[in-house]
């Protein structure tokens, strides 16, 4: 059960990974987030981590646009694994 | 004639300023929005006999602003009597992020800018497996859509030709959500407005930059009794449209990729690799310091014959007297002193430009950020710290490409302690003098000292980043969510004009204030005042009767310097300067110094009265070595070059803001005096006080 519970967020994936956005923890993240794409319902591919808690590297699968964003703010991103 | 009033809108890389270039033929003016050191590009074009005037606004993803670039969007795009407010905007997307392009696109609209969409790259439609049902897209965009390619300028003509035509009718998209009906209704009662849209800003928007004082009071009255929060307004609009364009967008766009990986996506398996990644970035930049070093040297070398041969022409044409000595002796080398940067600027921006142009700067920001994050910078600052090991100067203009205002700020203050090519012959020269010539289990002293002055440039940046970054508060909140744009082949025209106005720029602004500044050194140097500055010739003569000419040319000038303002400006100074263990001469090398660091060695040379000296020449060098080594300190009676004054002077040079062109670039920069002086004071307090540590106990 504690599983179930747990949320996954954005920054949980490894390389390779896909996902589907599913929320976010809190009302604060930037809007530049939703500007981007990152909206409910987008699915994403990790594509790169930056090494010693750097950057996310991940790939929109609807339309193979990249984009990076800092773990703090993959941290906020919750995500359903597929 | 009327001249129509064209502006260019659209999200970074979908290639807006190469259109823009293309459509003003590269015909442009480079300046300022009022009050803010956004950089404005306007163009003047004339067609079918109508006049154009196109602003190239900032790249923006949104009407909401995340940085002051993107601030004059908002501010021209939403306020009608704006005198920039376009006639048409020209919102411009890319195949590959139609969504986003489009978002941006009915934002614009909804606040009544008339508007047409232009697709450009649109060779991608097809090479990236798009299809678009155009016909769709214009009925649900409400206008009629161009589809360009601003590299080989295919569909420019149409384009231009829809400058004139009238926009079709627009009904707006947005429809204010249910929980603030009653807020909008109120905006637009209290503002007078007709627009749900326009309404709707003056609550979404942090603030409304167009607004008196009183109406944003009032406004801010109203905000607070209805409980607005903007930010979350911006995310509820943001969200509902992304949920239309979702559902609309399904029955117009659809991709077939052709290939599993693209050819982004192989590339960056190696150039953003956790190991990899890093080891080609440092190869890079090793080769942008070796142009900038090795590659700018011939050129350096021409521009400093060309004066030369200038600096004697003029002496042989102009007839010997006042006016002679100034254009000879102040406005030439003055002149020189400005446009013998421009190889190292011009090679770092051609570097800079081409990453840029490339794609490959977002992945050095994407592996830098984590090392740069902990000092308040952003990966982002990469670039102006790794060009500022070859001068400040460009290294500062190149922080503009730092969004967040903070950070840019950050980076401006800390790049101008990393070691430039200045410094160096002052450490070679200081290195020699004070640093025994022995090794250490076969590493020479002197290298490592050379080594550890390189460090030290690195240490006082991110140093010194560590305390302002307590200091300075941020208007928005610091993050990094960025676009990784597929790899492309420079566009050369966008990187030749790039790197033609940014030398351009540094030649016209920092020229200036070196000329000023070198023109008064020479004054200062020159004249003087008292009998003894007037007989220095009858008196060396008279105290040096046996001395070769050459000689005494040269003891006359030490000795007129001695007693020149420049001279009498040292002995000024002496008490500052001696807690660290200089002498008068040492002063006057400083003062010299605050113009250009370069100058300390030529300073020297005339104070030892040594005529030029050139420290690449080895019997030259020596000649100022063996002389400086054998000064002896008025003040200590001990030699004025030991350990103590040498590490003391060293360290002096590390830190000190000594450059009139770095603080003349800081203000351009920064739109601040404020700043400005607080990192001259700042690095110059901090280099006075290490300093005098240093002197004081190795004394």
């Amino acid at each position: 059960m504690a599983n179930l519970i747990k949320e996954h967020s954005l920054k949980d994936l490894k390389t390779g990974e896909v996902a589907e956005i599913i929320g976010f923890k809190d009302e604060e993240v930037p809007v530049k987030l939703y500007e981007m794409g990152f909206t409910p319902g987008t699915k994403l591919l990790v594509k790169n981590k930056a090494p010693f808690g750097g950057p996310i590297c991940v790939s929109i699968v609807s339309n193979k646009s990249v984009l990076a964003l800092r773990r703090s703010e993959a941290d906020q991103i919750l995500i359903n694994k597929k | 004639m009327s001249q129509y009033k064209i502006a260019l809108i659209g999200n970074p890389n979908v290639g807006k300023t190469s259109l823009f270039n293309k459509l003003t033929n590269l015909r442009q003016k480079v300046g300022n929005y009022p009050g803010v050191t956004v950089e404005k590009r306007e163009g003047n074009i004339e067609r079918n006999g109508n006049k154009f005037s196109i602003t190239d606004l900032p790249g923006t993803y949104s009407i909401y602003p995340s940085s002051l670039d993107e601030e004059v969007v908002l501010k021209v795009l939403g306020d009608p009597s704006n005198k920039l407010y376009p006639d048409l905007a020209v919102v411009i997307g890319e195949p590959s992020n139609l969504k986003r392009s489009i978002l941006l696109y009915l934002q614009v609209r909804d606040l009544g800018v008339p508007a047409i969409f232009v697709i450009n790259m649109k060779d991608e439609i097809e090479s990236k497996g798009l299809s678009i049902d155009l016909k769709k897209l214009e009925s649900f965009l409400q206008t009629k859509i161009y589809l360009t390619n601003a590299r080989t300028s295919e569909g420019l003509d149409e384009l231009v030709e829809a400058f004139t035509k009238p926009t079709n009718l627009y009904s707006p998209k947005f429809v204010v959500p249910n929980d603030y009906l009653t807020a909008v209704a109120n905006i637009k009662e209290n503002f007078n407005l007709d627009s749900d849209y326009v309404a709707w800003q003056y609550l979404s928007q942090k603030t409304i930059p167009f607004l008196d004082e009183e109406q944003q009071v009032h406004l801010n009255k109203i905000k607070s009794e209805l409980n607005i929060i903007p930010k979350r307004l911006q995310v509820k609009e943001t969200l509902d449209r992304n949920k239309l364009l979702e559902e609309e967008l399904q029955n117009i766009i659809s991709y077939n990729f052709k290939e599993k990986e693209t050819f982004t996506d192989k590339i960056d398996r190696t150039l953003i690799h956790p190991i990899f990644g890093y080891v080609i970035f440092l190869g890079i930049l090793l080769l942008i310091f070796q142009a900038v070093y090795a590659w700018s040297a011939p050129l350096m070398t021409m521009v400093e014959d060309l004066f030369g041969w200038i600096d004697e022409t003029a002496i042989s044409l102009i007839p010997a007297g006042p006016i002679n000595d100034i254009i000879t002796g102040a406005v030439i080398p003055g002149i020189e002193g400005v446009v013998v940067f421009v190889p190292q600027i011009a090679i770092l921006f051609l570097f800079i430009s081409i990453m840029e142009e490339t794609g490959y700067m977002s992945r050095v920001v994407f592996l830098m950020d984590r090392w740069l994050k902990p000092f308040g910078l952003s990966g982002k600052s990469v670039v102006p710290l790794v060009s500022g090991a070859a001068c400040a100067i460009p290294a500062v203009m190149s922080a503009r490409n730092i969004e967040n205002d903070k950070e840019r700020l950050l980076t401006i203050l800390v790049t101008p302690f990393m070691t430039c090519s200045a410094r160096l012959p002052i450490y070679i020269v200081l290195i020699s003098l004070v640093i025994p010539d022995e090794t250490f289990l076969g590493l020479s002293y002197q290298a490592i000292a050379l080594f550890i002055m390189y460090l030290l440039g690195v240490v006082g940046a991110l140093g010194s980043a560590v305390i302002l970054n307590l200091i300075i508060k941020s208007k928005h909140k610091s993050f990094l969510i960025m676009e990784m744009p597929t790899y492309k082949l420079p566009d050369w025209k966008n990187v030749i004009l790039n790197v033609w106005e940014k030398t351009l720029g540094f030649l016209v602004n920092a020229g200036k204030i070196i000329f000023a500044i070198s023109i008064i050194l020479w004054v200062l140097g020159t004249f003087g005042p008292g009998e003894q500055f007037n007989n220095a010739e009858e008196i060396v003569t008279a105290n040096n009767p046996k001395m070769e000419e050459a000689d005494l040319e040269n003891e006359i000038a030490s000795y007129k310097l001695e007693h020149s303002y420049l001279g009498k400006l040292g002995t000024f100074i002496e008490p500052v300067v001696e807690p660290l263990g200089y002498d008068w001469k040492m002063g006057i090398g400083l003062i010299s110094s605050f113009a250009a660091r370069e100058v300390f060695v030529g300073t020297m040379s005339t104070v030892y009265s040594l005529g030029e000296v050139d420290v690449e020449d080895n019997q030259e060098k020596n000649t100022l070595l063996d002389r400086m080594k054998s000064e002896i300190n008025r003040n200590t009676g001990e030699p004025a070059y030991n350990l103590a004054s040498g590490v003391s002077l060293l360290l002096f040079y590390a830190f000190a803001m000594q450059c009139m062109s770095t603080i003349a670039i800081v203000k351009k920069e920064t739109n601040s005096w404020k700043w400005t002086l607080i990192q001259t004071g700042f690095m110059t307090g901090l280099a006075y006080v290490v300093a005098f540590i240093a002197y004081q106990i190795l004394k």
